[in-house]
């Protein structure tokens, strides 16, 4: 599975964890630019003169933000705009990317099992490396230049306030980044949409039913296997982007009293049946190369005339309902945090045994629970074969097996579900087990019927009734709903995580979903322009520039720059790592217990927090990437979006402010 | 400009109440201003300027002289707040010289023209007129005037980079003067234009202060300053040597010059002899003037011979050199 777990956070609760640390956050910058303030004011003015100083920077920096003029923000926004477009750095960037775009295609390999991923990937990544690389150059070289060559003097004898200077440079080179930034979102989409598009010809003389030849045995001559064992005819279509489909004519006999098929264009035959029943044969596609096609016909019989549609599969934006907590419980079915640890397999998931032959009755489970599961969230549910609505229950299981047993045997998995009573004394819905073959390293679609056979349960465990039962009407009445899922094979474990099991109700349009993934693009450019020209403040551009760089990479991976700066560490913190290095102890191996042992580890703790504390200033850019979701066809949530704003809007701020106090009190001349 | 006349009592009023110093005649005025450069250590390299203590009036033009690292540009950029103070204060219209808010009165020539080279004429002044907040349709009239006054109507869509010199020094006046300031200050107004243009810019100083305004300009033509300037300051390593009126800085008082006409040798011998006794009939009496130059350089010359104090005897020097 490729979407992890922060896609499940929602705004509120992130905004309730995140607010308290903010705030601190804030705070402890404050106390930190205060006194570092005062010290440089004192150092230059003396103590009580840089307090005034101090107190005089502080005092103007209120008046500065809210008397800042629209009108001057805006001109020296657009003079950033026009400095930009004059370096032609923007033009150099468009010119590499469509460069790449034009020769990209050469090679990629559109015969993958998921080219939509490779393109997507492709283009969004290309497309942040480079507006981030531009962003950084046009912001760290515009105040630098300014200062150099002395234009700055033009504008700060003019009424024009600090606030003006940087937030028209924020304004400017944004607006500048954005244009250039959705120019390149219309090309990729388009790039990527019609990279993929294409269609097939059925090999032979006609493109008639005439081209087809009868099924023999279970493999085809394209050695793919067989769409459906009702299939009489099959045929295959020609070579395109690297692959070709196999078609089959399927033979479906319903009985008057059943629905008729959905789908009517593709049928190339009907007949009534002496027994009153209706045979239809239809013409499917197959499944090749992460896609299908739709197949049309004109006509009846031999001659009907076959044609095949544009790619279907590609570029999805599933819209999952996700659980909102997971629950594991262990052999003995205690509750237990995590599943069983099958060792260095993936870090994301928590495995679940199937018990084994000496101990049948294995509890093992793993439990998602949902809250507001309504019927008004799956708006458009589809009738089953019994015409009963289904709903798409969506899985990406893991499998470890502890030995092979029959490797062709898929691992059998079992899920049911369950209700959750308001209180003790209310009845509960337990569905029967329903088994399937687990499909590792896809993504599997279970259709869940809506009406489920199950059994009634009263508060002491006693069987109230049995039958069938609904899954929304009854089971999950006040919106809360249990699934379980269990292993039922021995010795065979499964591997989960909280995103791995979800609903599936509907998707969104795949070009919202394209432009959510490129606001999160968006999001880190506007913050590596403003840490660029908050830093060319005060710096030279190429220092500038080595200071963004910093900060972005610092951002990319400050996950792993958190846990290096974590302090409890196996193998102590950096002097303490630097002692053991020298004197070659490994990480494990206590040292000796003394007073400068003492100060070390100390000192260690002291320089993690402190690096831990500074990690916070670069922005974790992993919370604006939604190429992830993209590249797997997953909707990016509402609720990512809304975090990567604010933290868009509270960085963006907060180097605002930083180049602000810089600018402020730096001399302009020199 | 329209809105500034109108806003200029409210100003004053106000810093009347809130500075009761504040004398609106007083438009720039400095206080033991000293600036240091330090270095990376913050230990001091330079002394730039050393206590200046200054007065300019409003409505005179006031030069500011001195030879090359003397502390003339360092007032200047200390008066527009581009520098920090180490000790004392500037104020410019009463304010502290590092407040912004005193820069809508104030228009300022760079001494060399640093302009944005990719803007045309119209464009850099309708910038810089969205830097004073003045709407649309001010700008443009202002700039169409501007543009017009400084001669420059034929290039005024043709980017700043095909200029002239002289031609860049024009559109620097003019955006100087975008906001109808009552404080032009002008470092090197003169340099890089040919003698017309020369004579242009001066007409147009000396325009610009019967309008009322006041001008700050420090040049190294002397003869410029000596043609429009009201009074001057001389600094010389940082300290000021000599300040007053252009006129009495250059009268030698200890000499009276006689001039008469229609007199032949004889009589003059005579007249001589008279004027020594008794007295004629005196045609001209009056108090010679040495050039600026010489003041200038005699000031220069004394206090590289005695440093650190302020030039008292370059009257005498200039008497007897007249001679």
């Amino acid at each position: 599975m490729n979407v992890d777990t922060q896609t499940l956070t929602s705004f509120p609760d992130w905004l309730a964890s995140n607010s308290l640390l903010f705030l601190i956050v804030v705070v402890a910058a404050i106390i930190v630019s205060v006194v570092f303030g005062f010290l440089v004011a004192a150092f230059r003015h003396g103590p009580f003169e840089g307090f005034y100083v101090l107190a005089q920077v502080v005092g103007q920096a209120v008046p500065d933000f809210l008397k800042s003029s629209p009108r001057r923000i805006w001109a020296i926004g657009m003079l950033a705009v026009k400095e930009a477009l004059r370096r032609k750095v923007v033009l150099a960037t468009f010119a590499i990317f469509a460069l790449t775009l034009l020769f990209g295609g050469w090679f990629m390999n559109s015969n993958s099992e998921k080219p939509d991923r490779i393109y997507v990937n492709f283009v969004m990544f290309g497309t942040q490396l480079l507006v981030l690389m531009m962003g950084m150059l046009i912001s760290s070289f515009s105040l630098p230049d300014d200062i150099k060559n002395k234009t700055i003097y033009t504008i700060v004898t003019k009424p024009v306030r600090a606030t003006e200077i940087v937030i028209g440079r924020l304004l400017g080179f944004g607006l500048l980044s954005t244009a250039l930034l959705a120019l390149m979102g219309v090309l990729s989409f388009i790039f990527v949409s019609r990279g993929l598009e294409h269609t097939h010809q059925i090999v032979g003389q006609t493109q008639t039913l005439a081209a087809f030849v009868p099924v023999s045995g279970e493999f085809s001559s394209l050695d793919k296997k067989r769409i459906s064992e009702n299939a009489i005819l099959e045929a295959q279509t020609n070579r395109q982007n690297g692959h070709s489909h196999r078609l089959e004519v399927l033979v479906d006999i319903r009985k008057p009293s059943d629905p008729q098929p959905s789908n009517t264009s593709n049928i190339v035959n009907e007949r009534v049946l002496d027994d009153g029943t209706t045979e239809y044969q239809m013409i499917v596609c197959s499944a090749t190369a992460g896609h299908t096609h739709r197949v049309f016909v004109e006509g009846q019989g031999e001659s009907a005339k076959i044609t095949l549609g544009p790619p279907v599969g590609f570029f999805r934006a599933r819209n999952p309902i996700y659980s909102d907590s997971l629950q594991f419980y262990d052999r003995e079915g205690e509750p237990k945090t995590k599943g069983i640890n099958v060792g260095n397999e993936n870090k994301r998931r928590s495995y679940i045994g199937g018990g084994n032959p000496r101990q049948e009755t294995s509890l093992a489970k793993v439990q998602f629970n949902f809250s507001s599961f309504y019927e008004t969230r799956f708006p458009n549910l589809q009738k089953g074969d019994d015409g009963e609505q289904v709903l798409p229950l969506e899985m990406d299981i893991a499998v470890f097996r502890s030995f092979k047993d029959d490797v062709e045997k898929r691992v059998t998995a079992g899920i049911q579900f369950e209700s959750v009573p308001n209180n003790e004394a209310g009845n509960r819905f337990v569905s029967d087990m329903l088994d399937f073959e687990t499909n590792e390293f896809t993504i599997q679609t279970l259709p869940i019927s809506r009406k489920l056979v199950g059994k009634v349960f009263a508060p002491d465990g006693t069987l109230v009734e049995q039958g069938q039962y609904d899954l929304f009407d009854d089971f999950a009445k006040n919106g809360q709903l249990k699934l379980t899922l269990k292993c039922r094979d021995y010795n065979q474990y499964l591997g989960v995580a909280q995103p791995d099991v979800y609903f599936r109700p509907s998707d969104a349009p795949y070009a919202w979903n394209f432009f959510k993934g490129y606001v999160g693009i968006w999001c880190q450019m506007i913050i590596v322009i403003a840490i660029g020209v908050a830093l060319s403040t005060s710096l030279s551009a190429p220092i500038t520039m080595l200071g963004t760089i910093v900060i972005i990479v610092l951002g990319f991976f400050s996950s792993f720059v958190q846990e290096l700066a974590s302090p409890n560490n196996i193998g102590g913190g950096p002097i303490e790592s630097l002692i053991r290095v020298v004197t070659q102890q490994n990480m494990t191996s206590d040292l000796d217990t003394n007073a400068f042992i003492t100060i070390v580890k100390n000192a260690d703790f002291g320089i993690s927090y402190l690096l831990y504390g500074l990690s916070f200033l670069a922005p974790d850019f992993s919370k604006f990437n939604f190429s992830n979701e993209l590249s797997a066809g997953y909707s990016v949530s509402n609720s990512r979006l809304l975090i990567a704003l604010s933290l868009t809007l509270v960085f963006s701020f907060g180097f605002t402010l930083l180049g602000y106090f810089s600018l402020k009190t730096r001399e302009i001349a020199k | 400009m329209a809105t500034d006349t109108k806003t200029e009592p409210t100003d004053s009023d106000k810093l009347k109440q809130t500075n009761p110093d504040y004398d609106p005649n007083i438009v720039i005025e400095t206080q033991n201003l000293t600036k240091i450069y330090k270095d990376f250590w913050g230990r001091p390299k330079v002394r730039a300027l050393n206590a200046l203590d200054l007065e300019i009036r409003k409505g005179e033009i006031f030069g500011l002289l001195g030879p090359n690292g003397s502390g003339k540009s360092t007032t200047i950029k200390l008066l527009l707040g581009l520098l920090f103070p180490t000790k004392g204060r500037a104020l410019v219209f009463g304010q502290e010289a590092t407040e912004v808010t005193k820069n809508e009165r104030i228009g300022y020539l760079p001494e060399e023209s640093y302009l944005y080279k990719y803007l045309t004429a119209e464009e850099t002044l309708d910038f810089y007129g969205r830097l004073f907040d003045m709407p649309a349709k001010r700008r443009k009239e202002r700039a169409a005037e501007l543009i017009e006054q400084v001669g420059l109507g034929h290039a005024k869509r043709r980017q700043l980079k095909e200029y002239s010199k002289g031609m860049t020094r024009r559109i620097g006046l003019a955006s100087a003067l975008v906001n109808d300031p009552d404080l032009v200050l002008l470092d090197e107004p003169t340099s890089g234009l040919d003698p017309l243009g020369t004579r242009e810019m001066k007409d147009m100083i000396i325009k610009l202060r019967d309008q009322g305004k006041t001008v700050v300009m420090c040049s190294h033509l002397l003869a410029d300053v000596q043609d429009v300037c009201d009074r001057i300051a001389i600094l010389y390593q940082g300290d000021l040597k000599e300040l007053g009126r252009v006129d009495d800085l250059l009268k030698v008082t200890e000499e009276t010059q006689v001039r008469a006409k229609g007199i032949s040798p004889e009589a003059e011998a005579e007249i001589r002899q008279v004027i020594a006794k008794h007295g004629g009939e005196t045609l001209s009496i009056e108090n010679p003037k040495s050039t600026l130059e010489d003041l200038f350089l005699g000031i220069v010359r004394d206090s590289q011979n005695r440093p650190g104090i302020r030039s008292a005897g370059v009257s005498d020097k200039s008497k007897s050199k007249s001679k």
